[in-house]
């Protein structure tokens, strides 16, 4: 399989599990994002500026599925730091849609999507969204992606792209699969200071197709003609379904919609140019020979011009200039205020609805060779339909609903902050319904 | 005509906490490099800060200290710049809002108060140490965290001082009052740290970073301010820059110059909460203002009824030894006679030793012991002079010290036998005596103690040498 669709970086020599009678995972294979600290296990964000990184403790979900007598297996491709949409900007090898190798398994979680859909085993992934990077993966390979709350689990081992949005999640062949992996990483952590005091949940008890009738909220803004017309047309489907079956559907709107984009481009991007200055070549980056005659800043600019990727550099680049004295009231400020506004509209629609229902991804997994004729603009506008949720915090629930020409078509099901359960069961709801 | 000073500084004190500002490290100077530290104060990636409640508490009592108007809600900022001090290339400080603004303090000397801009917590870099050299000569350095992350406050001044000696009584003070509040030790090593901005009217602003002592804080001002007068008189501009002060030579030198302002392009740290300062937190810190400077100097004049000057001189020698002064005071009943022993043999002692009372392996126990070795005569006040200074310096037991020190000297001591001999070898002195000199006595009295190291008690030499002279 790896050598087939590469959906790994790095593969363990050897699992040892730890097991009891209790183990929610016993001997269950989980495939990490490269992103997420494994102790003594490379651990490279995608970046060849990392490439030498071997963190000395476990992040806390690694830690909770351990526990739970699971075995990593892996840690998998993903875009350099999660900058991308399709895990082309990955140092170490393109991960290739086990459904069609020739088309991208979606990004940034770009690898742990391949897993689960490549191995005809109960393998399931922790992956890492920070505006889609798991409801765009799901989407394309046809898997269940869990974007949870921002949180909802602890982020301690998780190398930043932006704080403020990262969220660990899950991605399964089922919204059960999904559920249960999710049930084990979540929870408080003192190690993480936005970390949220929840109680234990096992949302696998709301992965069953049946429970009260939910009412269904259709954002109008999420159907627009930037979303392809058969995608659409697939979801509006779906509604009409579930409508017949007795669910309370309502139009709502989410007018900031279009701002979204910006916004969280600006706000990303000024935390993820933080983030990446450590990589300097001092303690962390690459440990270049260092020439007597330059200075530090010398040593740090070669660093950091030969460990970053292109994505990586416009980022910084983009990220340090909306965060500068002048500009940063115009970009950065305005960009929170903004955010708080989409939180807001959601919150406004969440007092109507229980869930929103759109379509997860404005596009059907494309071909490289189409990824290659975008410009960076048109890769971000991929982004449309999963960055506001992501800004907002929401969590979600993305999974397949049928097929376009052997290519999947999913959606996702949005949830007020930490209702998940809501999102899980109206997934399950849909899983159902594909299944009759 | 003489051009107007100003000057503005900014102090960094590092907070009394037993562990770092963001993770579990202890927070004290560790001698072997690279020992006291964790993943998260060398920033691993992968790890996160967790706020240390124990330094905001600490840097609401400053504020609080320094007349500080409170923002109740707070929140930390990231300050990005490229240094390899900073294991993260950004440091984690307050921006928008820091914990403290619009304060001020009281310079006895200067008889005037000064305005405090801003008091506001963030974590100390790690600490280069420059191999074969300074920072300006250094072939190379070396990089210690032991350091990185230590809470620190950063308190600003306005540009209010007008001189260096203000500069340096400004500094001493706010060392004087955070200590007794216990936010500081102003005796450990670097625990205060401070950047002078410096420039003449008119002129350009240069900043002398990272001066620790308060003398050198005058003597940096001194020198710059000599360098900047001078440029001036030749008709060179002065370069806004950043210069650093050479504890050696007494001189500054450029470190770099500042084209434009630094853009540190700061956000809020998205790692970390909105936090507040609640009445509650303010109102359990009461007790501790209670500890400032001023009243502790009243509280002593009126509980140990000493003078108002060895109140004053025990508060300025700052928290341990007014602390060890108290404590002494529990034990040992005559106040009067502590306190002058402690303003003046005990300090002259310590200062001599060049050590804190703190450091000092006495106790309020011995030394309450010693006091009353004297007091109840057992030793003579001159041996007590002497035998204080083995006391300070190796904390011996104060009577064993006193015992050894006569067995060593004059144990079996004839007294007669001592003065006897001074009579002889003073001839001069028992003529001037005899036609009725008394210094001529004092001269004696001091020739036969100086024999018996002094172990010997005064009176008894007096009455003793009266009649045998009187003979």
């Amino acid at each position: 399989m790896q050598a087939a669709y590469a959906p790994f970086i790095s593969v363990a020599e050897s699992i040892r599990f730890e097991i009891t009678p209790q183990s929610l995972l016993p001997g269950v294979p989980v495939a990490v994002k490269d992103n997420i600290c494994t102790k003594g296990m490379r651990t490279t964000a995608g970046s060849k500026i990392l490439e030498n990184y071997v963190p000395p403790f476990d992040a806390t979900v690694v830690e909770k599925a351990k526990k739970e007598g699971a075995g990593i297996v892996g840690k998998t491709a993903m875009d350099e730091f999660g900058f991308g949409t399709f895990s082309t900007n990955c140092a170490f090898g393109v991960p290739k849609n086990p459904l069609d190798p020739e088309r991208s398994c979606g990004g940034s979680s770009g690898g742990s999507a391949g897993a689960v859909a490549a191995f005809k085993l109960p393998i399931v992934s922790i992956a890492e969204s920070t505006g889609g990077s798991i409801t765009c993966p799901a989407a394309f390979t046809g898997t269940v992606g869990i974007t949870p709350t921002y949180g909802l689990v602890s982020r301690w081992g998780l190398v930043d792209y932006a704080n403020s949005l990262d969220k660990i999640g899950t991605i399964g062949k089922s919204v059960y699969d999904a559920a249960l992996l999710l049930s084990v990483i979540a929870g408080y952590d003192e190690k993480d200071a936005t970390s949220l005091r929840t109680q234990n949940t096992d949302y696998t008890a709301f992965a069953k197709p049946d429970g009260k009738k939910l009412r269904v909220g259709l954002p109008k803004e999420y159907f627009s003609s930037a979303v392809d017309s058969g995608i659409v047309k697939e979801v509006e489907m779906l509604a009409d379904r579930l409508n017949s079956l007795g669910f309370e559907l309502e139009q709502v709107s989410l007018p900031s919609t279009e701002l979204a984009i910006p916004t969280y481009y600006i706000i990303s991007m000024s935390e993820a140019s933080t983030n990446l200055a450590k990589f300097s070549g001092l303690r962390y980056g690459l440990q270049l020979e260092f020439d007597e005659k330059q200075n530090i800043e010398e040593y740090f600019t070669k660093v950091r011009t030969e460990g970053f990727g292109e994505e990586a550099k416009r980022r910084i680049i983009l990220g340090t200039f909306t965060r500068m004295a002048g500009y940063k009231d115009r970009y950065y400020l305005k960009a929170l205020k903004i955010r708080k506004r989409i939180i807001n509209e959601f919150k406004q629609a969440f007092a109507k609805v229980d869930v929103l229902l759109a379509p997860a991804m404005p596009i059907l997994p494309p071909k490289f060779s189409e990824i290659e004729k975008l410009e960076p603009a048109q890769v971000y506008m991929m982004d449309i339909l999963t960055v506001a949720p992501n800004m907002a915090g929401m969590p979600t629930v993305a999974l397949p609903i049928g097929r376009i020409n052997g290519l999947p078509v999913s959606v996702q099901v949005i949830a007020d902050h930490l209702q998940e359960g809501k999102a899980i069961q109206m997934a399950s709801i849909i899983e159902g319904l594909n299944g009759r | 005509m003489e051009d107007e000073v100003i000057i503005g500084l900014e102090v960094h004190v590092r907070l009394l906490t037993k562990t770092k500002l963001f993770c579990s490290c202890e927070n004290r100077e560790v001698e072997e490099p690279n020992t006291n530290v964790c993943p998260i104060c060398m920033g691993f990636p992968g790890t996160k800060p967790m706020l240390n409640e124990k330094a905001i508490e600490l840097a609401a009592l400053a504020a609080l200290a320094l007349n500080c108007k409170i923002n109740k809600t707070f929140s930390f900022s990231r300050k990005v710049y490229f240094y390899p001090d900073l294991p993260k290339n950004f440091q984690i400080t307050q921006y928008d809002a820091p914990i403290g603004i619009e304060g001020e303090l009281m310079l006895l000397k200067a008889g005037r108060k000064i305005r405090i801009r801003r008091v506001h917590v963030e974590e100390d870099p790690a600490r280069l140490v420059h191999v074969g050299g300074d920072i300006t000569s250094a072939s190379y350095a070396l990089v210690d965290y032991n350091r990185s992350g230590m809470p620190l406050i950063e308190i600003v001044t306005e540009p209010d001082l007008k001189t260096p000696a203000e500069a340096r009584e400004a500094v001493a003070t706010l060392a004087l009052v955070l200590g007794h509040i216990g936010v500081c030790d102003p005796s450990a090593e670097s625990a205060i740290r401070v950047d002078a901005n410096i420039s003449l009217a008119g002129g350009k602003r240069v900043e002398i970073k990272n001066i620790t002592g308060f003398a050198n804080v005058e003597k940096a001002l001194l020198f710059e301010i000599a360098r900047q007068k001078q440029l001036r008189a030749m008709h060179i501009e002065i370069e806004q820059e950043t210069r650093h002060f050479d504890e050696i030579k007494k001189t500054t030198s450029s470190l770099r110059t500042k084209e434009s302002e630094e853009d540190y392009g700061y956000i809020f740290e998205p790692d970390l909460l909105t936090y507040h300062i609640t009445d509650s937190m303010i109102s359990s810190l009461a007790p501790a203002l209670e500890e400032l400077p001023s009243k502790r100097i009243s509280r002593l004049i009126s509980k140990y009824q000493i003078p108002e000057n060895y109140a004053r001189i025990i508060i300025y020698e700052g928290k341990n030894f007014a602390d060890f002064f108290e404590h002494t005071a529990d034990i040992f009943e005559d106040r009067i006679m502590l306190a002058k022993w402690s303003v003046g043999d005990l300090l002259k002692c310590l200062n001599y030793n060049r050590i804190d009372v703190s450091q000092a392996k006495i106790t309020p126990q011995s030394y309450a012991e010693f006091l009353s070795m004297i007091k109840s005569g057992e030793i003579t006040e001159r041996l007590g002079k002497e035998l204080i200074k083995e006391f300070v310096a190796t904390g011996a037991d104060p009577r064993r010290l006193a015992e050894r020190y006569k067995n060593e000297n004059f144990e079996n001591l004839d007294l007669t036998q001592v003065i006897e001999a001074t009579i002889k070898e003073n001839p001069k002195a028992v003529e001037d005596y005899r036609k009725g000199n008394q210094k001529a006595l004092q001269f004696l009295i001091g020739k036969v103690l100086e024999k018996t190291n002094n172990t010997a008690d005064p009176k008894k030499i007096r009455d003793m040498l009266n009649a045998r002279v009187a003979q």
